[in-house]
C-alpha cells in the first residue's frame, strides 16, 4: 500500500512498490517457496539427468529452492515492480515489515542487517562446534571407533566447512555491515539491497550444509579435492550449492562494501582518517570480490563433472585433480585472509580505544594490511608443495610465503607501539585482543614453519597444519569476534554484557584453547595425519587431553551464549551511550540508536585515535555541514 | 626517545636478552623429526631445529612485551580515565622493525631453497639448481634405485621396476642407497608419507611424482597416507618397513620376485590409468 | 529455535552413532579355533542366506550378514564366503594372490565358465579380472581374493571361498574388499565401497 511520506522518523531510504505483489513475501514465504522451489528442481534433475548418481537432481533442488527462498523472502518485489512500471514511492520507516519481525524478514537497514548476520553466526558456529565436540569424542579412542570412519569423516567435513561458513563474515557481516556507515558517516550503505543479499544467502547455505547427512554426508574435508570428491555421493552436493551461495554472499558483499567506503564518505572522512576497522574491511572486501568467483567457478565444474559427466577433474579422462586444487587453493589463500583482514582491523581498533593512545604508525598499519591483501594472491601453492608440482614453483612460492610474513608482523608492530606507555583498561573486549596477538602469534610463527618447503615435508597434512590453522582461526579471527561482540553489544543491542562473566569467560576460553590446541602441535610431529579417525596407541593420552580441553573451550562459549542471551533478552538496564568512553564517531551517538545514523551528515574535525591531544577536536561535528541546500549523498533517499 | 622511553626499553631488552637464551637452551633440547636416517631427514630435522631456535626470542618478545605493558603502562585503578601520550608513529624504528623481519624472513627462506636444492642433488631440478645459481653439492654418480609407489584405496603397493616390476606390500630399502621414488594412485589422491626417511610425496591418479631420498642408516620406518584419501585414510599407515643392508635386502627382493612369479602383474608403467573410470561402464 | 535444535541434535546423534551390529565368530564343530560364514551379494535385495530388508541401500553391493566380526585372540579363525557377485576386475592385479593364509591357499567350490561346477585348493587366481570382490585385513597381512560367479552358472548359486588365518594379540583391525565394486562411481570406489558396513569392517580380536 502507498503511505504518504509521515512526518520523518526513520531513514526515507527504502521504497516500496505501490501495488503489493499477492502474495506477502516475508520469511514464511520464503521457506514455503523453497520447498517447491526444491521439488520443482528435483523433478527437473530427475528428469533431465545424464547419469544415475542422483546428482542433478539434488543440485538444481537445491539451486531452486534457494532462488525461490530469496524471491519469496521478497527480493524479486523492487525488481518486478519496476519491470511493471508501477509507481515507486519512498517509505518512512525503512521496511516492510516492524517491530521484532524486522529482524526474521528482508530488511535494507543495516543495522538490522548487522544484528541478522550476529545471530546467524552464532548459530552456525554453534552447529560448527557440535560437530569439533562429536570429532573430539570420537577421537578418545583409537580403536574402536566410537564413530564409523566414514562418518567421522563426514563430521569433520560438516564442521570444517561450516566454520569456514562462519569464519568468511563473521566480521564483515555483524560488524562491517552494521558499524562502516557509522565510521564513515553515511545514513546508509551504497548499495541495501545487495547488503541484504549477502546476508540472506547465508540462512540457504547453512540449511543446505546441514542436510548433507540425510544425503549420506560428505567425506572429503572443506578442501573438496578430487577425485575423492567425485567418488562421493548426493551428500558432496550440498558442498558444492553451499559454497557457491556463500562465495557469491562474499562477492555481493565485497561489491557494496567497497563501493561504500569508497564513495560515501562524508566530509572530513578522509582515506586517512579512516578508522583502521574499516581498513580491515576494505582490504578483506577486495580479497572477497576477486578471489570468490574463482571458487564459484571451480564448483560449477564440480558440479558439471557430477551431472552431465565432463572430465574436468578426472586424469584418466583427460582431466586433472591439480586443476581443482590449483583453482580451489587460487580462492583459498586469499579466503584465509578474508578471515584475518578484518581481525587485524578490530584488534588494532580495540587497543587503540584501550590504550587511549593514537594508533602508532597508521600509515605503515595501512601498508601492512594492503600489503598481505596484494601478497595473498602469490602464495596459494604453498598448498601444494607435497603434491608434485613442478620443482622449480618451489622456491618462488616458499619465498613469497616468508615475504608474507612482514606485512602480518607490521601489524604486530603497530599493536606494540600503540601499547607502549599507554594507559592500558583491561576490560574484556581488550582482554581478547591481547589474546588475539598471543594466540596469533603462535600460529604465525607455526605458519613460518609450514613455508619452508623442507621442513614442510613432515609437517604438510599433519596435526602440525591443523594447530597451525586453529591457532590462526580460532585463536585469531574467533578471539577478534568476541573481543567485538563485547565491544559493540551495548551500541548494538543496547544491553551490555555481564563484564564479570566475561572475564571469567575470557580465562577459561584462553586457556582452554592454549592448553587443547598447543599439544596437537607435537602431534604433528610425532607422525599423526589430519583428517583421521585412528591414531597410533601411544598417542592417546595426548588426544584424550586436547578432548577434554577442547570440551572445556566449548562449555565456556556456552557460558559467552549464556551472558549474550540472559544481557539481550532478560536485563531491561539499558546500556550508557559510550560505556567505553572511546573517542570514534559510533560511541558518540546515543544508545539506542535511532532508525536514522545521523539527522545531519557529520563532518570530521579529526581523527578517531586522537587521544592524549587536549586541544583535539572530537571526531565529528555532528551539527553536519552549512545548509547550502545542495544536500550530500547518503542524506537523502535514493532517488527513485 | 625520552628518559622514561629508554628506562622501559632497556628493563625490556634486558628481561628479553635473558629469557631469550633460556629459551633457546630449552628448545635446543627438544627432539625434532624426522630425525637421521636420511640425507633428507637430516637435512629437514636441522631446518625445524633452526626455526625452532629464531622463533623463540621472537615468542619470548613478543609475550615478555604484552605482560609487560599490560602492568607497566596500566590505566591508575579509580581514578578517572586518563590519556596515554600522544604518539603516532616513528619512522626509523618502523623501518627497523620491517628491516630485521624482512631479513630474518629472507635468511630462512634462503636457507631453505638451499636444503630443497641440496637435498634434490642430482635430480631434474638440476636446471633450476643451476638457475639459482647455489652450484648443488656434490653429485653421486651412479644408479638411483627406482622404487615406485602405488597408492590405492586404501593401502600403498611398492614395486621394483630394477627388479622386473616385482610388487610388495611393505617397503624395502637398502642402506647407504640413492633412491629414486615414483610416487603414484591408481584411484584418488593420497600422499605417501614416508615419516623417520623425512618424505612426502602426493599420489595423484596419471601422475608421476618423483621424490628423491639417500638412505643412510638402517632401522625400521613408518610409512602413512598423508591426504585424506577416503573412510580408511586414517588406517593406511604401515609400520613394517625397513632400511636394510644390502645383502638382507638382495634376499628379501629374490623373495619378492619369486612369490610374484605366478602373478599376473601388468608391466611396469610411470602411471596406470584405471580402466574403466566409471563402473559399469 | 530450541524445537529445530533438538530436531537436529536427534538426527545428529542417530547418524553419527549408528553401527552395524557384530557378529561373534562361533567354535568350529572340528578342532580348534571358530568360524565364521559370511555373504557378498550385488545387490542386498538379492541376499539368499543373509536378507537384510531394512537396508536403506537395497542395491547396493554389501558383505552379508553385516561387517563388524568378532574372534577370539591367538586362535584360528577359519572364514567361508558365499561370493554371489559377478566379476568386477581389479585395479591392482597384485590383489589377485591371497596371502597372509594358513597353508597360503584357499578352498575354492565355484562355477567354471560353462557352468560345470568344480572344486580346487587355489593360491591366487590367474586371471585378475575374475574376483567379484576381495577379503582383507592389511594390518594383519591377510589378503584373499573372492572369484567372481560365472554368468553361466545357475541362478541362486554361489562360488564358496574358504581360507584360515591366525590371530595374535587382541586388538581391531579393520577390514575392506580391494575390488572397486561401488557401482556407477568414479573409480568404483563410491557407494558400498565408501561406507563403513558394506565392503568393510573391523575384525574385533578379544
Amino acid at each position: 500500500m502507498a503511505v504518504a511520506p509521515a512526518v520523518d522518523d526513520g531513514p526515507p531510504i527504502i521504497q516500496s512498490s505501490e501495488r503489493r505483489i499477492v502474495i506477502p513475501t516475508n520469511i514464511l514465504t520464503g521457506i514455503a517457496l523453497a520447498a517447491v522451489g526444491y521439488w520443482a528442481g528435483a523433478q527437473l534433475g530427475i528428469s533431465f539427468a545424464l547419469n544415475d548418481a542422483g546428482n542433478t537432481e539434488v543440485l538444481l533442488g537445491y539451486t531452486f529452492a534457494s532462488i525461490m527462498f530469496l524471491v519469496g523472502i521478497g527480493f524479486a518485489n523492487y525488481p518486478l515492480a519496476r519491470l511493471f512500471g508501477w509507481r515507486v514511492t519512498p517509505q518512512p520507516a525503512g521496511d516492510d515489515h516492524d517491530g521484532p519481525w524486522r529482524y526474521l524478514n528482508l530488511s535494507l537497514d543495516h543495522k538490522v542487517i548487522g544484528v541478522q548476520y550476529l545471530v546467524a553466526m552464532l548459530m552456525a558456529m554453534l552447529f560448527g562446534g557440535i560437530g569439533a565436540m562429536l570429532i573430539r569424542t570420537s577421537l578418545l579412542v583409537p580403536d574402536p571407533p566410537i564413530v564409523a570412519p566414514d562418518k567421522y569423516l563426514t563430521l569433520v567435513s560438516m564442521h570444517s566447512v561450516m566454520m569456514i561458513f562462519v569464519a568468511s563474515a563473521a566480521i564483515v557481516g555483524p560488524f562491517g555491515n552494521f558499524f562502516v556507515p557509522y565510521m564513515i558517516g553515511t545514513n546508509r550503505m551504497a548499495f541495501p539491497r545487495l547488503e541484504a543479499l549477502s546476508f540472506w544467502l547465508v540462512p540457504p547455505a547453512i540449511v543446505i550444509l546441514l542436510a548433507a547427512p540425510i544425503f549420506g554426508g560428505f567425506q572429503t574435508g572443506w578442501t573438496g579435492y578430487t577425485p575423492l570428491s567425485e567418488q562421493a555421493d548426493q551428500g558432496f552436493d550440498s558442498y558444492i550449492v553451499g559454497f557457491t551461495l556463500i562465495g557469491l554472499a562474499l562477492v555481493v558483499s565485497g561489491v557494496n562494501m567497497l563501493t561504500t567506503i569508497i564513495q560515501l564518505r562524508a566530509p572530513g572522512m578522509t582515506w586517512t582518517r579512516l578508522p583502521i576497522f574499516v581498513w580491515g574491511v576494505f582490504s578483506a572486501s577486495i580479497l572477497g570480490t576477486f578471489a570468490a568467483p574463482i571458487l564459484a567457478a571451480a564448483l560449477v565444474m564440480q558440479g558439471l563433472d557430477r551431472t552431465v559427466n565432463t572430465t574436468f577433474f578426472i586424469s584418466s579422462a583427460g582431466g586433472s585433480p591439480y586443476l581443482w586444487e590449483n583453482l580451489f587453493w587460487f580462492f583459498g589463500h586469499p579466503e584465509v585472509y578474508i578471515f584475518i583482514l578484518p581481525a587485524f582491523g578490530i584488534v588494532l581498533e580495540l587497543i587503540v580505544h584501550f590504550s587511549r593512545k593514537p594508533l602508532w604508525g597508521y600509515r605503515t598499519a595501512v601498508v601492512g594490511l594492503l600489503g598481505v591483501t596484494l601478497l595473498s594472491w602469490f602464495v596459494w601453492q604453498h598448498h601444494l608443495f607435497m603434491s608434485g608440482i613442478a620443482p622449480a614453483l618451489r622456491p618462488f612460492f616458499m619465498f613469497s610465503t616468508e615475504m608474507i610474513s612482514i606485512p602480518t608482523g607490521i601489524v604486530f608492530l603497530v599493536a606494540f607501539g600503540t601499547m607502549w606507555r599507554a594507559r592500558i583498561s583491561m576490560t574484556v573486549p581488550m582482554l581478547f585482543s591481547l589474546g588475539f596477538l598471543f594466540n596469533f602469534l603462535i600460529g604465525g610463527l607455526s605458519g613460518v614453519f609450514l613455508s619452508d618447503v623442507p621442513s614442510d615435508t613432515t609437517l604438510h597434512g599433519s596435526y602440525f597444519s591443523m594447530a597451525h590453522f586453529h591457532f590462526t582461526i580460532v585463536g585469531g579471527e574467533i578471539f577478534a569476534i568476541v573481543a567485538a561482540i563485547y565491544y559493540w553489544f551495548p551500541k548494538m543491542t543496547g544491553r551490555m554484557l555481564n563484564q564479570t562473566w566475561g572475564k571469567i569467560h575470557f580465562w577459561w576460553m584462553f586457556i582452554a584453547f592454549n592448553l587443547a590446541f598447543m599439544p596437537l602441535f607435537a602431534a604433528g610431529l610425532l607422525d599423526m595425519p589430519r583428517r583421521v579417525s585412528t591414531y597410533a596407541v601411544s598417542l592417546q593420552t595426548l588426544n584424550d587431553w586436547v578432548s577434554v580441553w577442547a570440551f572445556i573451550l566449548f562449555a565456556s562459549m556456552v557460558l559467552f551464549a549464556i551472558n549474550i542471551i540472559w544481557s539481550w533478552f532478560f536485563t531491561f538496564k539499558v546500556a550508557p551511550a559510550n560505556p567505553w568512553q572511546a573517542r570514534s564517531i559510533e560511541w558518540m551517538l546515543p544508545t539506542p540508536l535511532g532508525r536514522r545514523n545521523f539527522e545531519k551528515i557529520p563532518v570530521f574535525t579529526g581523527g578517531p585515535y586522537d587521544y592524549g591531544n587536549p586541544s583535539a577536536k572530537p571526531a565529528a561535528d555532528l551539527g553536519g555541514p552549512p545548509d547550502r541546500g545542495m544536500g550530500s549523498l547518503g542524506a537523502e533517499p535514493a532517488p527513485s | 626517545m625520552s628518559r622514561l622511553d629508554r628506562t622501559h626499553a632497556l628493563r625490556l631488552l634486558v628481561a628479553w636478552a635473558v629469557l631469550s637464551v633460556v629459551g633457546v637452551l630449552i628448545a635446543m633440547q627438544v627432539h625434532l623429526p624426522p630425525g637421521d636416517q636420511s640425507t633428507q631427514a637430516t637435512d629437514e630435522t636441522s631446518l625445524l631445529q633452526l626455526m625452532l631456535i629464531i622463533s623463540t626470542p621472537v615468542f619470548v618478545g613478543v609475550v615478555l612485551f604484552i605482560l609487560y605493558s599490560v602492568f607497566a603502562f596500566r590505566q591508575t585503578r579509580g581514578a578517572a580515565l586518563e590519556d596515554g601520550p600522544p604518539s603516532y608513529g616513528n619512522f626509523r624504528l618502523q623501518v627497523a622493525w620491517v628491516a630485521i623481519t624482512a631479513i630474518i624472513v629472507l635468511l630462512l627462506a634462503v636457507i631453505g631453497i638451499n636444503g630443497l636444492t641440496s637435498s634434490a642433488a642430482e635430480t631434474n631440478f638440476a636446471s633450476s639448481q643451476a638457475a639459482l645459481g647455489t652450484g648443488g653439492s656434490a653429485t653421486t654418480s651412479g644408479h638411483r634405485l627406482q622404487v615406485q609407489v602405488i597408492g590405492q584405496q586404501w593401502w600403498f603397493t611398492y614395486r621394483y621396476p630394477d627388479f622386473g616390476g616385482a610388487e610388495s606390500l611393505h617397503l624395502m630399502l637398502p642402506v647407504n642407497t640413492n633412491i629414486e621414488f615414483h610416487v603414484t594412485s591408481t584411484d584418488v589422491v593420497h600422499s605417501f608419507w614416508a615419516y623417520e626417511l623425512g618424505v612426502k610425496a602426493d599420489a595423484n591418479p596419471g601422475v608421476d611424482n618423483i621424490t628423491y631420498v639417500s638412505t643412510v642408516r638402517t632401522g625400521a620406518f613408518t610409512v602413512r597416507c598423508a591426504e585424506l584419501c577416503g573412510i580408511w585414510h586414517g588406517h593406511m599407515a604401515d609400520t613394517n618397513n625397513a632400511v636394510v643392508s644390502q645383502a638382507d635386502f638382495t634376499t628379501w627382493i629374490a623373495q619378492v620376485q619369486k612369490d610374484n612369479s605366478d602373478l599376473n602383474l601388468p608391466p611396469y608403467s610411470p602411471i596406470y590409468f584405471p580402466h574403466p573410470p566409471i563402473k559399469g561402464d | 529455535m530450541a524445537a529445530l535444535l533438538a530436531l537436529f541434535a536427534g538426527f545428529a546423534t542417530s547418524f553419527v552413532f549408528h553401527f552395524p551390529p557384530t557378529l561373534t565368530a562361533q567354535p568350529t564343530t572340528v578342532g580348534n579355533g571358530v568360524t565364521i560364514h559370511l555373504e557378498t551379494v550385488a545387490a542386498i535385495s538379492d541376499a539368499i542366506a543373509f536378507p537384510r530388508p531394512e537396508d536403506p541401500h537395497p542395491d547396493w553391493v554389501s558383505y552379508l550378514p553385516t561387517t563388524v566380526l568378532k574372534v577370539p585372540a591367538n586362535s584360528v579363525v577359519t572364514i567361508s564366503i558365499d561370493q554371489e557377485d559377478g566379476a568386477s576386475g581389479l585395479r591392482n592385479p597384485y590383489w589377485a594372490k591371497a596371502q597372509g593364509i594358513i597353508g597360503g591357499t584357499f578352498h575354492m567350490s565355484y562355477f567354471d565358465d560353462t557352468g560345470a561346477p568344480q572344486v580346487g585348493d587355489f593360491s591366487e587366481l590367474p586371471d585378475p579380472t575374475s574376483l567379484g570382490h576381495s577379503f582383507a585385513i592389511p594390518d594383519l597381512g591377510v589378503f584373499v581374493p573372492l572369484l567372481g560367479i560365472s554368468d553361466a552358472a545357475p541362478a541362486g548359486s554361489h562360488n564358496e571361498i574358504t581360507f584360515s588365518f591366525k590371530t595374535g594379540k587382541a586388538g581391531i583391525f579393520r577390514w575392506q574388499c580391494f575390488v572397486p565394486c561401488g557401482a556407477g562411481s568414479i573409480y568404483g570406489n563410491g557407494n558400498a565401497m565408501s561406507a563403513f558396513g558394506y565392503m568393510q569392517g573391523t575384525l574385533v580380536v578379544q
